[in-house]
């Protein structure tokens, strides 16, 4: 029965067999970061600190990775490998559950940090339930990842201790010193570290996944993707 | 002849072959995918795996569609809503026998 139950989650760790789903994660978090900093070192009226600018950035993130993926998958995994296609609905609802899920708890923790002077406190916390997400997701499956997830805790407790006044000088360049409040700035200089701890960890893991994918895999002659006979029409 | 065995019995003979039901459960999983992906999740030869999906069309569970992915012929295979209803219930049979 187990073997029959490890069978069915198969296919889900079949979606990072060549490192595109961290890949793909590592440069959302990286696009992220550099948003971030852009809005905090720029002026209040540049560009950069327009909402229409922060969509069309992440909307160019997502078109970005959605397509590079699929060129990847298209040009390379699928001919080696084999072409899956998942579920669409259930991938769908997870996707938008999860964004539920981390949305509400960064708010919560938000909110319920900023009258205490641990401020940085919901950074560790959101860092450590997606730690906990990718140990269950990704490293359960490939034990060498498990050195990704111990990478993760060493940066996010390092980050937890960290001074708060050295966090905030990561985000205090801002050209109008003193417009945010103290408190802000040790926040977003802990959450712009975080996001680049993250982004660095998953694209090295995702590179090495696909170094080793292109390494041990190679594409089958055109008739080896064929049934043996013509029983299966 | 006790309940377990009975169940046991009642088990669908077609899936419960080691080799069809892996690829049964794949399949279960996923919308589609192609023959060289159960090749490569199965670690079965091309012969013994072709044997099991004609075993499994025959019986209605698996849906072979044969199409190309630009010049080059790809082999498309899904699990049909039979299958499906199938394999449900074999797993319901089989936690019950065990």
């Amino acid at each position: 029965m187990d073997r029959v139950e490890s069978l069915l989650k198969r296919p889900k760790a079949y979606g990072n067999i060549d490192g595109t789903g961290e890949l793909g994660m590592g440069f959302m978090c990286l696009g992220f970061a550099l948003l971030i900093w852009l809005q905090l070192h720029t002026p209040k009226d540049s560009i950069w600190n327009q909402m229409y600018v922060s969509f069309i950035w992440i909307g160019l993130l997502v078109a970005m990775i959605h397509f590079g993926t699929k060129a990847i998958k298209n040009h390379i995994t699928f001919p080696r490998t084999g072409f899956v296609a998942y579920r669409t609905q259930n991938r769908i609802w997870k996707a938008i559950i999860a964004f539920v899920i981390v949305a509400m708890a960064s708010a919560g923790l938000v909110l319920a940090a900023r009258p205490h002077r641990h401020i940085v406190m919901p950074v560790f916390f959101l860092g450590l339930f997606l730690t906990a997400c990718y140990a269950y997701g990704i490293a359960r499956r490939v034990p060498w990842k498990w050195l990704v997830v111990l990478a993760q805790v060493i940066g996010l407790l390092a980050i937890a201790v960290l001074p708060g006044d050295l966090a905030a000088t990561l985000a205090s360049g801002a050209p109008t010193p003193g417009v945010l409040p103290a408190s802000f700035t040790r926040f977003a200089g802990a959450f712009l570290l975080w996001l680049l701890l993250y982004g660095t960890l998953l694209l090295i893991s995702g590179a090495i996944s696909f170094w080793l994918y292109l390494r041990h895999t190679q594409a089958p002659t055109e008739e080896a993707n064929e049934p043996a006979n013509a029983d299966v029409q | 002849m006790n309940r377990q065995t009975q169940t046991f019995n009642e088990l669908d003979r077609v899936i419960h072959e080691p080799g069809r039901l892996m690829i049964v459960a794949l399949l279960f999983a996923i919308d589609q995918c192609d023959f060289l992906y159960l090749q490569h999740e199965t670690e079965m030869n091309k012969g013994t795996l072709s044997s099991h999906l004609s075993r499994l069309e025959e019986a209605g569970y698996v849906e072979v569609v044969k199409t190309y992915r630009g010049k080059v012929p790809q082999t498309l295979l899904s699990l049909t809503a039979s299958g499906r209803e199938a394999f449900k219930k074999y797993r319901k049979k089989l936690k019950k026998a065990l």
